[in-house]
C-alpha cells in the first residue's frame, strides 16, 4: 500500500490542533503537529467556557492548518484527505473545525473524513508504537476515563469507565480547592511529592464493586471536606496542602490500578498475540499513576506503553492518523457531515454517562 | 471576469449568492432554524453549479459576520476561512449592518434583531457610528431599516466583498457585539501559609 498524506484538524475542547501525518495504517509518521492552546482565556473562570472556546477556535483553525502545512513542507495539493474531529465534544468548537475542513475539502475537491475524537486517542498507540490489534486502551483525561479493547479502527469494546467525572477534572478541581494553578494535574502531582499520602484517608470509590467502572465525583467532595476541617480563617498550611494532594493522588492511583488489573483480565482472555496496554490522555503524564499501571501490566503479562505527552493530550496528529486508518478502508464523509456533541465509541455496550433522551455522551 | 461568492448563516437561514463581475448570476436562500452546518456547503455547490462556476475558479469570497446567532456566524466564517486558505483567494467579512445600509439614503440607522427584545444597531451618517447592542424599540427621528430577505442579504454581501477585496488584509471574524456568557469562578481558594 502506498503512503497516504492526511491533514488532521482537532477543535473539540480548548486546544486548536492541526497536523500532517504520512504513511500507512500501522506505519505512519507525524510530519507536523501544531497545537494552539487557550488556557489563559479560561483561567479566570476555573474551567473551559464553551462559548469562549468556540470563539477562539473560529479564528484559529485555519491558522493552525496553515502552520501545520508549512512546518511539514507539504502543500494542500499533496494532501490525500482532510480528517476532522466531528465529535464528541463542545459543539461550538467542533463545528468550527468541521466547517473549516469542509471548506478546504470542497475547495480542493478532496475527500473529507469525520473522526471520532475518542478514536483519535484510542488509535494513537498505533501511530506511536505500531501496536497490533487487539490492544487494551486506558483513556484517561480531563473529559474522559474509559477502558477500551481496540480491535480495529472502528471496533472498540468498552470494558468500563467512569460513571461521573473524569480523573483529570478531579485533579483540576482539587487544584482549585487547594490554591494551586491550572491545569491541576502537574501542580497537584508536584505538591504531592512533599506530602504524606497516609495522613488523609480518602475513599476508593467503587473499589468494592465488581467490574471496571469508576467514580471520581465523591472523591472531590471528600477532599473539600478534609480541607475545610484543617482550614482556619480560610488559610491552609503548605504541609496540609501537600498532604491533601498526596492523599488524593494515592486514592486516584489505587482505583485506576485496581480497575486496570480487572480490565486486563478481561483483555487477556482474548489471547492477544502481542498483549499490550496503552494509556493516553493528560492524566497519563502523572508519574505515580504511570508507575502503578506499569506494575499492573507486568503482573498481567502485558506490555505497557504511553504515547509521548504531546500525542496524549488533544492534538491534530491523532485525528489525522485515525482519519488515515478510516480512509485506507475506503471510508469518507460527504459535505453533510454532522458535528456531534455526543458520540460513543462502543455502540453496543450500554451507555454510561448522559443516557437521557439525547443519548450517550461517550 | 471576476467571480464572487457570498454566503450567510447569521440568522435562521442558509443563503448564498454568486456574482460574475457585478452581475448576479445565482442566489439561493432557505429558511432553517438548525442544520445550517450540514446544508451550507451543498447549497454553495448548487449555487456555483447553477452559475456555471467551478469552485476553483472563484476570485473572491464574501461572508456574513453578523451580528446575529453566534453559532450560525461561526459556521459561515469557519467555512469561508477554510475555502480562502485552500483556494488562495481573499475572504472578506461583511456585517449585516453594512449590507443592510448599502444603497440606503443617509442618515439611516440599521436594526438587526437580538435576543430578549434587544437590537443590534448602527448609524450610517448618524450615531451610533460604532455598532452596539441595546434595548429594542424605536427612538429618535432618524429612519430605521431592517435587514433584507436572506437571498438579497447574500447578494449585497457579495457586492461589498467585491469592492473591498483589493484592500482587505484581515481574515473574516465574527461580529458578536456581546461578551460570552461566563461567570468568574466563585469560592476564593484558601490562603496558603508557609
Amino acid at each position: 500500500m502506498s503512503d497516504l498524506t492526511i491533514l488532521g484538524i482537532e477543535s473539540s475542547c480548548d486546544d486548536t490542533g492541526a497536523a500532517i501525518v504520512r504513511g500507512t495504517a500501522g506505519n505512519a509518521r507525524v510530519l507536523s503537529n501544531i497545537v494552539m492552546g487557550q488556557a489563559e482565556l479560561h483561567a479566570a473562570f476555573g474551567g473551559v467556557v464553551p462559548e469562549i472556546a468556540a470563539r477562539a477556535h473560529a479564528e484559529k483553525v485555519d491558522l493552525a492548518v496553515k502552520q501545520a502545512l508549512s512546518e511539514a513542507m507539504v502543500s494542500l495539493s499533496e494532501v490525500d484527505a482532510i480528517a476532522v474531529t466531528a465529535g464528541p465534544g463542545l459543539i461550538g468548537g467542533v463545528l468550527s473545525g468541521v466547517m473549516c475542513a469542509k471548506g478546504i475539502a470542497a475547495a480542493l475537491g478532496k475527500p473529507l473524513v469525520g473522526v471520532n475524537h475518542l478514536a483519535g486517542h484510542a488509535l494513537t498507540p498505533r501511530l506511536t508504537d505500531g501496536l497490533t490489534y487487539p490492544y487494551m486502551m486506558l483513556l484517561v483525561s480531563g473529559g474522559h476515563c474509559q477502558f477500551l479493547i481496540v480491535r480495529g479502527p472502528d471496533e472498540f469494546i468498552r470494558v468500563g469507565g467512569t460513571i461521573d467525572d473524569a480523573p483529570g477534572e478531579a485533579f483540576d478541581k482539587v487544584a482549585r480547592l487547594l490554591a494551586l494553578p491550572q491545569p491541576g494535574g502537574p501542580s497537584v502531582e508536584a505538591r504531592a511529592r512533599d506530602g504524606d499520602p497516609k495522613r488523609f484517608r480518602f475513599p476508593r470509590p467503587l473499589l468494592d464493586r465488581e467490574g471496571c467502572d469508576m467514580s471520581y465525583s465523591g472523591l472531590k467532595t471528600a477532599v473539600l471536606r478534609a480541607r475545610d476541617e484543617v482550614m482556619t480563617d480560610n488559610t491552609l498550611t503548605a504541609q496540609d496542602q501537600a498532604d491533601l494532594c498526596a492523599g488524593f493522588q494515592e486514592a486516584v492511583t489505587a482505583v485506576l490500578a485496581e480497575k486496570t488489573r480487572r480490565a486486563l483480565r478481561v483483555y487477556m482472555e482474548l489471547n492477544p498475540s502481542q498483549p499490550m496496554i496503552a494509556v493516553a490522555g493528560g492524566v497519563a503524564a502523572n508519574q505515580a499513576i504511570r508507575a502503578a499501571l506499569t506494575t499492573v501490566a507486568e503482573e498481567a503479562g502485558a506490555g505497557f506503553t504511553a504515547p509521548p505527552l504531546k500525542l496524549c493530550t488533544d492534538n491534530g496528529a491523532m485525528i489525522a492518523y485515525a482519519g488515515l486508518e478510516r480512509f485506507a478502508l475506503g471510508e469518507t464523509d460527504d459535505m453533510t457531515l454532522q458535528a456531534r456533541p455526543r458520540w460513543p465509541l462502543d455502540k453496543k455496550s450500554a451507555p454510561m454517562i448522559g443516557s437521557g433522551k439525547k443519548g450517550a455522551k461517550a | 471576469m471576476v467571480w464572487t461568492l457570498a454566503f450567510d448563516t447569521s440568522a435562521a437561514h442558509c443563503a448564498a449568492a454568486l456574482l460574475r463581475g457585478d452581475q448576479l448570476v445565482a442566489a439561493r436562500a432557505e429558511d432553517m432554524g438548525r442544520g445550517q452546518a450540514e446544508r451550507l456547503m451543498p447549497l454553495i455547490q448548487e449555487v456555483l453549479a447553477e452559475g456555471g462556476c467551478p469552485m476553483s475558479d472563484l476570485d473572491v469570497i464574501g461572508v456574513g459576520v453578523g451580528p446575529g446567532n453566534f453559532t450560525g456566524i461561526r459556521i459561515s466564517v469557519s467555512a469561508a476561512r477554510g475555502m480562502a486558505l485552500a483556494l488562495g483567494i481573499p475572504a472578506v467579512g461583511v456585517s449585516t449592518l453594512d449590507a443592510t445600509a448599502l444603497d440606503a439614503e443617509r442618515p439611516v440607522r440599521v436594526h438587526v434583531p437580538a435576543p430578549r427584545d434587544q437590537v443590534y444597531e448602527q448609524g450610517f451618517g448618524c450615531e451610533p457610528a460604532v455598532p452596539l447592542m441595546r434595548a429594542g424599540g424605536t427612538d429618535g427621528d432618524t429612519p430605521v431599516i431592517l435587514p433584507p430577505a436572506p437571498a438579497e442579504l447574500a447578494e449585497r454581501i457579495a457586492r461589498i466583498a467585491l469592492t473591498r477585496a483589493p484592500f482587505e488584509t484581515e481574515a473574516p471574524a465574527p461580529l458578536y457585539l456581546r461578551a460570552a456568557d461566563a461567570a468568574p469562578a466563585k469560592d476564593a481558594p484558601p490562603v496558603i501559609l508557609p
